[in-house]
């Protein structure tokens, strides 16, 4: 009951207002139009023109997709972001109609103005309604997906939801000590503390990793307790907007202080001594080998360490609220992303374009929209009560973020705005109550979404940013780990980076955000 | 030609250039004539050697040469959708972005610096493991030995590092497990600058020095036999052998390998280094090809990319030259 | 190869000392092979936690079972032997001629041309340049196009060409002698002069061609042409979850971990069963005692 009740009350807050349902009316051409698409992601790595949801697609709007995919096997890397299938196709030189990938946005924003892509203002104006619509609710939105001459050249993938990340910790190893949920940094560390010196596995050895983390930069966030930043949006290390203003959190007082008490815990031993090397795989072997504490990671994922406590007894792995900054400030930091650099664009030798954007605009009416994010009707799921609930034999058939993408559902190469409610229906219970922990209170704070810049504030860019960045977390790294120090090192360090052109960034990222965000 | 004016042991000046002017054209006539006759003399008598070189410089021409047109976006604003012909030009603005820029210099330094560790104890240890496999008496011995010692080479440079990581680990790697047996302290190597070096050249001893050795095994093999038998015969000892037998022997392949691994000096396993790296090894570790990746280059800036790729091979290609020089001239040994 | 028993005491030791040390660097080798074997036995979970050091965790043959159902396994592990057989013929069939050639002293330009391949070491096109020659051969997407366009690299025929020049002039003047032409003398006096030579760059083209996936990631539009190389790459996509909803299974059978160790084991198996076949030609000795007569 507890899930349905959230399920209702986040999508109350995101649903769309559609046009009534009526036979035939998603229809765009009377006889069935061809069109030649890319698409390429690391998990489809070409477009399927079998996807039951195409197939569904097909039928409603007479428009038929034929995959004309360059570079397949390259599949474009989500972590890297290297796009070089995106780059074989524009240098082949033939643009399919349709091209939708990860990774879109500085693609089709650097090529849209040289011509490859088709300006999309007025198509979206014209005919385009729904996702005219939600534009016009979301205006930021709108803005972060435009170039730097204004026009969108794609239509994004829209993120719903608004949790990611949150702070976990081991509640039976609380209960053990007879200590409290922290509720500030202090007790926080009392915590750490206690867990590294008081043997909460009960296995007599002082082997217990207190803080851990499988992303290093997890750790860097940490300094929102001492009213630092970190990272400003769901990209590591990115800037930050707050009230209109570009800022780099790794400049600030609070980072400072942030840092300095990082390497103290570093020494004494709160914080896994091999953060930096230990990867992807730290959560796994920290959790079931029961030496890990506390982590900052995914809700959907870390809720379900919980089946641990088959096996070790007494496990339980629960989210907490951010304990309070030195300041007083419950912040997380991490947020689901309003927006995605990945969708799909129309290619400049498009001899269809008035149709493609009103293919495009289907997606976001409300049964496109369903069909994008839940599948097809009586196959994935069924409309109970007005909601599309997934069949049983649906959510059995393995992980079902995978079922969906290989049904042709929750495609991030396409343009589309999900629904969060597809995802409650299968998630995590302690990740579920851990959202609802959250949901309480008001934690999060607005990402930065990026900026289009021109190609004088590019040239910039490109020259300072890489430097910046790479000394930044060289500094940062050899101060966690005690090799040199944050308080003897900042103001050189603040010297040489306004040497490296700091405040040069700080100015051109500001003027592209006023330009783009209209300050 | 142009001292028509000077005067020639007094013969007049005028009959004296048309003496020489006749001689020289009767020269080259008689050399022309000769030349050709020469040409075609040799090229009916020697046709099969050009005949068998011919597939292969046409397909050096098609698949190498036809594409390098491509070189010249190190010196344009390489748009991809324009194509190389109607992106504009930028002279040396690419080279001048790198130049200005310290870390780039600094990886340019670390490139050659790894490699200069690379060469001195990479280079000789397929040389050393291939004389020393020439020494195992014991026939199954060896050829087990040599099958396993390759191995590593198959398998994939993610492994390789995942296996390095957790063998230094400060909490449960063997390394610091056996530095606190000794009653050290552990070291958290990974992030040391000062312990890169050494790692990564370590690393790539063990993954490649096996298969590197097959060249210098296949040189062994080719000794003459009767070498070491008269060696024998004068009361030779197995290290007397290997110093004055077969090591010279194999010289030829040694110095074309160096040649080559001198010429590679710009080249560090880039996988490798990302697997291994860290910010705070940055300063010892960071090499060309990683910064150009970090840049976020690999994907849209070809153009910076192909400059720094280009002055990766200038610098290469002028060392080559310099080494197989050398070579020729001490050795009759050379790439070319 | 002398007899044990004639060695001096010194020599004895030496060989010892030798063995010993041959022997540590082999376990140290032999390691990496052991360690991706266990994992490819281990549980799916167990080996994504890192847990596996030396032998199994939670036995099972889960990976394998996986991949070995998947049809696109045996697609392109069949696609791997075509390159890699077809391309190590190409490319011997480039190299041993051209190699050739370019030893001989009496080549016209020989500098030149040995200068003309070397230099292709250094300086190369660049991706999509490549791409679009590829483009323009209409050689995408074909399995005919990879081998053909990987045929031939400078160092194979570079170093193809100094075993050729070592080879003593004495031989081929009797060949001449006897009236051979130059196909005649390479065929019967440099090939089978050269045999640990030719074995040596067989196995790097076999070995490159076996290894090789970069170009088939750019070239290759079909998936039933890829080779084993990037199957692996595919698979390991597939088979990661996304950070955000990885899905815990202390159970599973397979994993991504797993799997890919599974297909390393297997592709790493023909590999040791070729290679006695080139190995017994770094045998010493064999050569000259094959052609003395």
């Amino acid at each position: 009951m507890r899930k349905l009740g959230l399920a209702a009350a986040l999508l109350a807050g995101s649903a769309l207002s559609a046009p009534a349902f009526a036979d035939g009316h998603l229809r765009i051409v009377e006889e069935p139009l061809e069109l030649t698409i890319q698409m390429n992601h690391a998990r489809y790595p070409i477009y399927e023109e079998d996807w039951p949801v195409e197939q569904t697609a097909r039928e409603l709007t007479g428009i038929h997709l034929l995959n004309d995919t360059v570079g397949a096997n390259m599949r474009t890397d989500e972590n890297t972001g290297r796009t070089e299938a995106l780059n074989l196709m524009l240098a082949s030189g033939n643009i399919p109609d349709i091209v939708g990938s990860s990774r879109i946005r500085d693609f089709v924003n650097q090529y849209g103005p040289e011509g490859a892509f088709v300006p999309l203002n007025d198509l979206i104006a014209e005919h385009a309604p729904n996702i005219a619509a939600y534009y016009a609710e979301r205006p930021d939105i709108e803005a972060a997906v435009k170039a730097a001459d204004g026009q969108m050249y794609y239509v994004p993938y829209l993120p719903d939801g608004k949790y990611g990340r949150a702070y976990w910790i081991r509640t039976d190893w609380l209960d053990a000590l007879g200590l409290e949920v922290p509720q500030t940094v202090a007790e926080y560390e009392e915590v750490l503390r206690a867990f590294k010196t008081q043997d909460p596995n009960g296995n007599g050895e002082a082997d217990e990793v207190p803080f851990f983390a499988r992303q290093w930069p997890e750790l860097i966030r940490l300094v929102t307790l001492w009213d630092g930043r970190a990272h400003g949006s769901d990209t590591y290390h990115d800037f930050l907007v707050e009230d209109g203003r570009i800022d780099h959190g790794y400049i600030g007082e609070g980072y400072r202080e942030g840092i300095k008490n990082l390497a103290r815990w570093y020494d004494e031993g709160l914080i896994d001594a091999e953060i930096f090397t230990r990867g992807s795989s730290a959560r796994d072997f920290l959790l079931s080998e029961n030496l890990g504490g506390s982590t900052h990671d995914w809700f959907a994922s870390t809720g379900g360490y919980n089946s641990l406590s088959s096996e070790i007894e007494g496990f339980r792995f629960e989210a907490m609220v951010p304990p309070a900054s030195v300041g007083g400030n419950r912040i997380q930091e991490h947020r689901r992303i309003l927006v995605k650099p990945d969708g799909w664009a129309i290619g400049h030798t498009n001899e269809h374009v008035v149709e493609t954007i009103k293919y495009f605009d289907f997606w976001f009416t409300e049964e496109g929209r369903r069909l994008a994010n839940f599948g097809v009707e009586g196959v994935h799921y069924e409309m109970i009560d007005g909601e599309p609930i997934f069949t049983e034999e649906f959510l059995n058939a393995g992980p079902v973020n995978r079922s969906l993408y290989q049904n042709g559902a929750q495609l991030q190469a396409r343009g589309y705005f999900q629904d969060y409610s597809y995802e409650i229906q299968w998630t995590n219970e302690f990740a579920l109550a851990g959202i609802e922990l959250y949901e309480q209170g008001d934690y999060l704070i607005p990402d930065f979404l990026g900026v289009a810049f021109n190609a004088e504030e590019q040239r910039v860019y490109d020259r300072t940013w890489g430097s910046i960045r790479d000394y930044m977390l060289e500094k940062q790294q050899s101060w966690i780990l005690g090799s040199a120090d944050v308080e003897a090192e900042w103001d050189d360090y603040l010297a040489q980076l306004d040497d490296m052109g700091m405040q040069e960034l700080l100015a051109v990222m500001q003027s592209a955000y006023d330009r783009q965000y209209g300050g | 030609m142009s001292d028509r004016n000077s005067d020639f042991g007094g013969l007049p000046v005028d009959e004296l250039v048309a003496k020489a002017d006749a001689a020289l054209g009767q020269r080259k006539t008689r050399v022309r004539d000769s030349h050709w006759v020469r040409t075609w003399d040799h090229f009916r008598r020697e046709w099969q050697i050009y005949v068998m070189l011919l597939p292969t410089i046409i397909w050096f021409i098609v698949f190498l040469y036809k594409p390098m047109y491509g070189l010249q976006i190190a010196f344009k604003d390489y748009s991809i959708f324009r194509g190389v012909a109607n992106s504009p030009w930028v002279g040396f603005e690419h080279f001048q972005t790198l130049f200005s820029n310290d870390q780039f210099i600094r990886a340019v330094r670390n490139t050659v610096t790894i490699s200069f560790y690379n060469l001195l104890f990479g280079f000789p240890a397929p040389i050393i493991l291939a004389l020393m496999f020439n020494e195992i008496i014991n026939a199954t011995y060896k050829r087990t030995a040599q099958t396993i010692v390759y191995l590593p080479h198959f398998i994939s440079s993610v492994i390789i590092a995942g296996i390095v990581i957790t063998a230094f680990s400060p909490t449960a790697g063997i390394i610091n497990t056996i530095i606190s047996w000794l009653g050290f302290d552990p070291v958290y190597f990974l992030t040391q600058p000062e312990w890169f070096r050494p790692i990564f050249v370590g690393t790539g001893i063990w993954q490649e020095a096996g298969f590197g050795s097959i060249v210098f095994l296949a040189a062994i093999a080719g000794v003459n036999p009767s070498l070491y038998e008269s060696a024998v015969v004068d009361g030779a000892n197995r290290w007397q052998m290997m110093w004055k037998i077969t090591i010279p022997s194999i010289l030829p392949t040694i110095l074309i390998m160096l040649i080559i691994r001198i010429g590679n000096i710009m080249e560090v396993s880039f996988e490798l280094v990302i697997l291994l790296y860290q910010p705070s090894t940055y300063e010892t570790a960071d090499v060309v090809n990683t910064w150009v990746y970090r840049q976020g280059l690999q994907s849209g800036q070809y153009d910076l990319a192909a400059a720094a790729g280009l002055f990766n091979a200038v610098v290469a290609f002028v060392l080559v030259m310099t080494a197989n020089t050398l070579s020729r001239r001490f050795s009759r040994t050379s790439l070319w | 190869m002398q007899k044990w028993s004639l060695y001096s005491r010194g020599d004895k030791f030496f060989a010892v000392v030798v063995s010993i040390l041959i022997g540590m660097f082999t376990v140290a080798t032999l390691y990496p092979f052991i360690y991706i074997a266990a994992v490819s036995f281990s549980s799916g979970f167990a080996a994504q936690a890192g847990k596996v050091v030396l032998t199994p965790i939670d036995a099972t043959v889960e990976a394998y079972g996986y991949i070995l159902r998947d049809p696109q396994f045996w697609i392109s592990y069949r696609n791997t032997f075509i390159y890699t057989i077809g391309g190590t013929i190409m490319s011997l069939a480039f190299i041993i001629p051209g190699a050739y050639a370019l030893s001989r002293p009496q080549l016209k330009g020989r500098r030149f041309f040995n200068l003309f391949i070397a230099f292709t070491m250094w300086f190369n096109a660049g991706l999509i340049p490549f791409f679009l020659n590829m483009r323009d051969l209409n050689l995408l997407d074909s399995m005919f196009g990879i081998i053909l366009a990987f045929a031939v690299n400078a160092f194979n025929i570079i170093l193809l060409r100094n075993f050729f020049e070592a080879i003593p002039q004495s031989f081929e003047e009797a060949a001449r002698m006897d009236g051979a032409n130059d196909f005649q003398v390479l065929w019967k006096v440099f090939i089978p002069l050269s045999k640990p030579a030719i074995a040596t760059i067989t196995l790097f083209c076999i070995v490159s061609r076996w290894n090789g996936f970069f170009w088939a990631m750019v070239l290759l539009q079909s998936e039933d042409k890829i080779p084993l190389q990037v199957f692996l790459r595919h698979t390991i996509a597939n088979l990661s979850d996304d950070d955000e909803f990885a899905i815990v299974q202390t159970a599973a059978g397979f994993s991504a971990e797993t799997v890919t160790a599974a297909i390393i084991v297997c592709s790493i198996i023909p590999v040791l069963i070729v290679y006695p076949f080139i190995q017994k030609y770094f045998e010493k000795g064999i050569l000259l005692g094959g052609v003395k007569e």
